[in-house]
């Protein structure tokens, strides 16, 4: 039984970064219709940005002061999300927007293309092999302060929340609340009306994907502090888990999103411990292929856009 | 087949003839998209051989009943039959219909609204692909080039060209649909339509954007299609002169339900008819 | 071409057969010279080109090793690569005939490549060592394994690839293009994951008085894969086709490669090759013109496995061996890429993309690496970043030349309104504003996606 509940912890905070990703995809599917392929790649590319401050420019360790670590993490963040917005509107810059009009297949093959082109690049900087960084943040088990030590939480995958929650509300409420938010529901809803309304859809399209990017990015920081490894072709296992996890809670709806992927974190933890991570990425490739066949709408049903 | 042609549009009104002389008969259809009821109980039917249009302010559901008979909407509830065999039933609230190339090999053939050509096929092909719901050959008999396929090819291109002549395409017969004229696309919409060996041809608004002189030849094509082809017609027209000049029953809908059913004489002076398209008011001069 | 006419009544039956092939035959001459069109001159270079390259393993073994890098600056593909042109390219007209001639979107295809692999690997090769079953094979009665021959392998390669693409196709063909897209994506992992996964199967089911039993039993030879299998035998001449017999597997797979030519070309012309391209054009109004839209697109994704189940079948004889790490989803990509390069919807673009791909992967990158690490040995090899150049490849494609460099005519005016009027000046149409044929404006029609090929391209205006 303990295990049972460490395998849902486990699971909560892998859930939580796939939250991160699967939002990107869900927003920018939610807009123009598009499964961006190379975002789990973007996140991939986030976490090795973020290695590299924390390893080479920060040089963060477990001897480093905590409030100095608290600082230096909190602008690692910043600066991470920042680039991995860059290299995302980029992107649609370069490979998505001129085939905003064409049939609906010639961007998602683009954007196929592009993921290699990623990939391929973190392969050249960083070589084949897995790179990692020593853990730095406290492994003790805060439980332990309230006398349990059966199951084990801490401080590490609480961080996990700690970065995850906040930008998944301050998310909520820019797409809820603010006018740019007001402005991507209605390109979603229809692009040409939403135009005509004086809406910039260009610049609400590649806000989109500046969010998408820089919450791959947090969720790349999130993926080295937690996991503590990143390597060229994170982005296929990540993705695939994210882009399920969009699907599963009905693509185009945010709480959908984070939903799914506390469910495929379940999933993830569950099938690793008891099955073999040998079996994992075909398990969630058998729930996506089921939702996608059985409920394409997802649980949730669709919301940023309800086209069909 | 009588000759309905000379019958009065009161013989003719749903519910007054047997079975046996109607080709489709549906009973109670409704549409319901949502909130929205498109389609409201509406009873109707076409008897053999005859001559229907279907009229109606926009937005009445004239289309989407169209698009009930084909298959390509099951109805919320109702019943329709065609040529005798049920292909929309409901049991209890289970609605079961048959699919649109079930329908088109039972006999159903439509054109469309705003032209649904292949595009970038010849216009002889367009007509060649409306033939193959009636073709038995099988793939692996194109593979080998089995002298059953070459036999039906051969088959289908006469055919084919046939339908092109009757609609004088057949000069255009090698063009890109979408390169035709207009007035060329609707016919061949026609004859693509035709190549399905329909028995009931669903004709939706074919004089849209024609010129009087088109609209006449278009009018006495269709005339001709009943007599030489034995086919029955239904139509939506917003044309009252192709209405007025051919239709041995007009049916008029209005927010999905019938308000008015008859000879177009009759129909053009109804009251109520002329309200739904005019306005209130209006009925009154 | 479309609209030619083609040979008029015949006989059902024996006699009709004959007199067909006949025919076929006797014509061949006048359907050569009408495929190559009218240029005289570009029909004699084609034809030469046409025998360099049939007999190009010949002339590479006894006359070109000169040639080599002296008069021709890049080396001249060998055997090996030369076969698996063939290889890649049966599967580019497999997946031509699923994306190009019915435009489905198949991000799995390798699933069907390593089902091919893997049937001749369980049907030629000692793996189930503890039967032995030797049918006409290359191989004494009694040894280990079952052993078929090649020839009936290809055809259960076919059967059995054909089979999955139709099991795979059924529930999944009524999902729109993108979301058919990932789940043949899925399959394609999955395909792979099983092969890998079942080297130590355990397990024990009893339905009522029978019961299963395995015990580590090893399915499919995990990572390890499966080997030897055994090479295409031809019995009469003593040849065997595997990777160390020469030229002669080439041949082999230049036979089957014109096989899949053939019969490409004979669907394409058909009653179910209009279906397909009706489909693409316009899928509402194909249905409601009586095509089944659902059976025909299933038949173009069936048919299109069995192709590559054919690819793999060669590919692992032709080895000698297979393991799951061969069918990676980057195989799947490459395929796509060489529809895409060459020209999706064409039979000879295709092939051409596979030729020139299969190349620039074997031959020339690794070439490239080679001069580059003896200059610079710190460099990074090309060869091993190929598929940055191939998703370089598919950017640029999709952005500046999606209809390949090889387009068929349909596929291009789909894809771009430049394809369009180019396709159209090819024909001597003239293109005007009006004859884009629009309709009037009038009420919305029901459903349907738009044909947004038809709209002006925004963002050129920028």
């Amino acid at each position: 039984m303990d295990q049972v509940i460490q395998t849902v912890i486990i699971g909560l905070s892998n859930g939580l970064i796939f939250a991160l990703v699967a939002l990107g995809y869900t927003l920018v599917y939610g807009i123009i219709e598009l499964i961006n392929f190379a975002h789990g790649d973007l996140f991939m590319l986030g976490s090795m940005v973020a290695l590299f401050l924390i390893a080479t420019v920060f040089h963060l360790s477990a001897a480093t002061p905590p409030i100095l670590l608290i600082g230096e993490i909190l602008l690692i963040i910043a600066l991470t999300m920042v680039i991995t917005a860059a290299i995302n509107i980029t992107i649609e810059r370069i490979a998505y927007r001129p085939l905003r009009h064409a049939p609906k297949l010639a961007p998602l093959i683009s954007a196929i293309g592009m993921s290699f082109v990623l990939q391929n690049v973190a392969l050249l900087i960083a070589g084949p092999a897995n790179k990692s960084i020593d853990n730095f943040l406290p492994t003790t088990n805060l439980l332990s302060a309230v006398g349990i030590t059966s199951v084990s939480v801490t401080l590490q995958q609480v961080f996990v929340g700690m970065v995850t929650l906040p930008l998944l509300v301050a998310l909520t409420w820019f797409v809820g609340k603010t006018r740019q938010g007001r402005a991507m529901r209605a390109t979603a809803q229809d692009p040409d009306t939403a135009g005509l309304m004086g809406v910039d859809v260009n610049r609400t399209i590649a806000l989109t994907f500046l969010i998408g990017g820089a919450l791959a990015g947090a969720a790349g920081v999130v993926q080295i502090l937690y996991n503590n490894v990143t390597v060229w072709n994170l982005g296929f296992r990540f993705g695939l888990n994210a882009f399920t996890s969009a699907v599963l809670g009905g693509i185009g709806n945010l709480s959908g999103a984070v939903v799914g992927a506390l469910v495929l974190g379940q999933i993830n933890a569950f099938s690793d411990r008891y099955l073999s991570a040998n079996w994992t990425n075909a398990i969630v490739f058998g729930v996506l292929i089921l939702v996608l066949v059985f409920k394409p709408t997802g649980i949730l049903g669709q919301q940023l856009a309800d086209r069909a | 087949m009588t000759d309905l042609a000379s019958a009065q549009g009161s013989e003719l009104l749903t519910g007054s003839l047997p079975d046996e002389r109607l080709l489709v008969k549906s009973r109670r259809v409704t549409k319901q998209f949502g909130g929205l009821v498109a389609v409201n109980e509406v009873d109707f039917d076409i008897p053999r051989g005859s001559i229907v249009s279907l009229i109606g302010p926009n937005g009445a559901g004239k289309t989407t009943f169209f698009n009930m008979i084909t298959g390509f909407y099951t109805p919320t509830a109702g019943t329709i039959d065609f040529d005798g065999q049920p292909i929309v039933t409901q049991r209890r609230n289970r609605m079961k219909g048959k699919k649109p190339h079930e329908v088109a090999e039972l006999g159903i053939g439509r054109t469309f609204q705003n032209i649904r050509l292949f595009g970038t096929m010849t216009a002889l092909d367009n007509v060649r692909v409306g033939a193959n719901v009636h073709l038995r050959s099988r793939w692996w008999d194109a593979v080998v080039r089995a002298p059953r396929m070459l036999n039906e090819e051969a088959a289908t291109l006469d055919a084919a060209m046939d339908l092109l002549r009757l609609v004088n395409l057949e000069d255009r017969a090698h063009a890109w649909a979408r390169s035709l004229p207009y007035g060329d696309q609707r016919r061949l919409e026609i004859a693509r339509a035709l190549a399905t060996r329909p028995k009931l041809l669903l004709l939706d608004e074919p004089t849209a954007g024609m010129n009087a002189s088109e609209t006449q030849e278009m009018t006495d094509f269709i005339r001709r299609l009943r007599t030489e082809f034995g086919l029955t017609v239904l139509l939506i027209e917003h044309d009252m002169r192709v209405v007025m000049g051919i239709s041995d029953r007009v049916t008029v809908l209005d927010y999905g339900t019938v308000i008015a059913e008859g000879s177009p004489l009759e129909v053009r002076q109804n009251p109520r008819v002329i309200e739904a398209y005019l306005g209130r008011g209006a009925a009154e001069h | 071409m479309t609209g030619a006419t083609e040979s008029p009544k015949y006989g059902t039956g024996l006699t009709g057969w004959a007199a067909h092939v006949g025919e076929v035959l006797s014509g061949l001459p006048a359907a050569y010279r009408r495929e190559l069109g009218s240029n005289r001159r570009r029909a004699i270079v084609l034809t030469i080109l046409a025998i360099l390259a049939v007999t190009y393993p010949i002339l590479n073994r006894f006359f070109l090793q000169g040639f080599s890098r002296n008069v021709f600056p890049l080396p001249l593909p060998d055997d090996t690569v030369v076969t698996f042109m063939m290889i890649f390219g049966i599967m580019a007209i497999g997946l031509n005939i699923v994306a190009g001639f019915a435009g489905l979107l198949d991000l799995g295809y390798v699933a069907f490549y390593a089902l091919g692999a893997y049937t001749a690997a369980f049907l030629a090769s000692p793996h189930f060592g503890s039967v032995s079953f030797v049918v006409l094979a290359n191989v004494a009665n009694g040894f280990p394994g079952i052993h078929l021959p090649f020839w009936i392998i290809v055809p259960l390669a076919v059967l059995v690839a054909g089979t999955f693409g139709a099991l795979l196709g059924a529930p999944t063909l009524r999902l729109r293009g993108d979301y058919l897209a990932i789940v043949t994506l899925g399959f394609g992992e999955i395909v792979p994951v099983v092969f890998r996964n079942m080297a130590d199967v355990t397990f024990n089911i009893g339905l009522g008085p029978i019961s299963i039993v395995a015990d580590h039993l090893n399915l499919t030879g995990g990572p390890l894969g499966i080997n030897p299998i055994d090479a295409p035998f031809l019995p009469f001449l003593n040849i065997r086709f595997n990777a160390s017999a020469g030229f002669a597997p080439v041949y082999l797979g230049m036979l089957l490669l014109v096989v899949g030519i053939l019969v490409a070309r004979n669907l394409e012309r058909s009653r179910i090759g209009r279906a397909w391209m009706a489909i693409r054009e316009d899928e509402l109004a194909a249905e409601m013109m009586g095509v089944n839209t659902l059976r025909t697109k299933l038949l173009a994704f069936a048919l299109g496995a069995s192709f590559a189940g054919v690819a793999g079948s060669l590919q692992s004889s032709y080895l000698g061996a297979t393991t799951s790490d061969f069918f990676q989803f980057s195989t799947s990509i490459l395929v796509l890429i060489m529809v895409i390069l060459g020209g999706i919807g064409n039979i000879w673009g295709v092939l051409l993309g596979a030729i020139a791909l299969t190349y620039v992967d074997k031959t020339f990158l690794p070439y490239l690496g080679q001069q580059i690490q003896a200059i610079a040995p710190s460099f990074p090899n090309p060869a091993q970043f190929n598929f940055l150049f191939f998703g370089l490849t598919l950017v640029v494609m999709m952005r500046f030349r999606p209809e390949g460099f090889l387009p068929n005519r349909q596929r291009a005016a789909e894809l771009t309104v430049h394809g369009l009027i180019a396709a159209e000046i090819a024909r001597g149409e003239e293109v005007g504003v009006d004859n884009l044929g629009m309709a009037p404006p009038g009420q919305d029609e029901v459903a349907g996606d738009a044909r947004a090929a038809e709209t002006v391209d925004e963002s050129e205006k920028e």
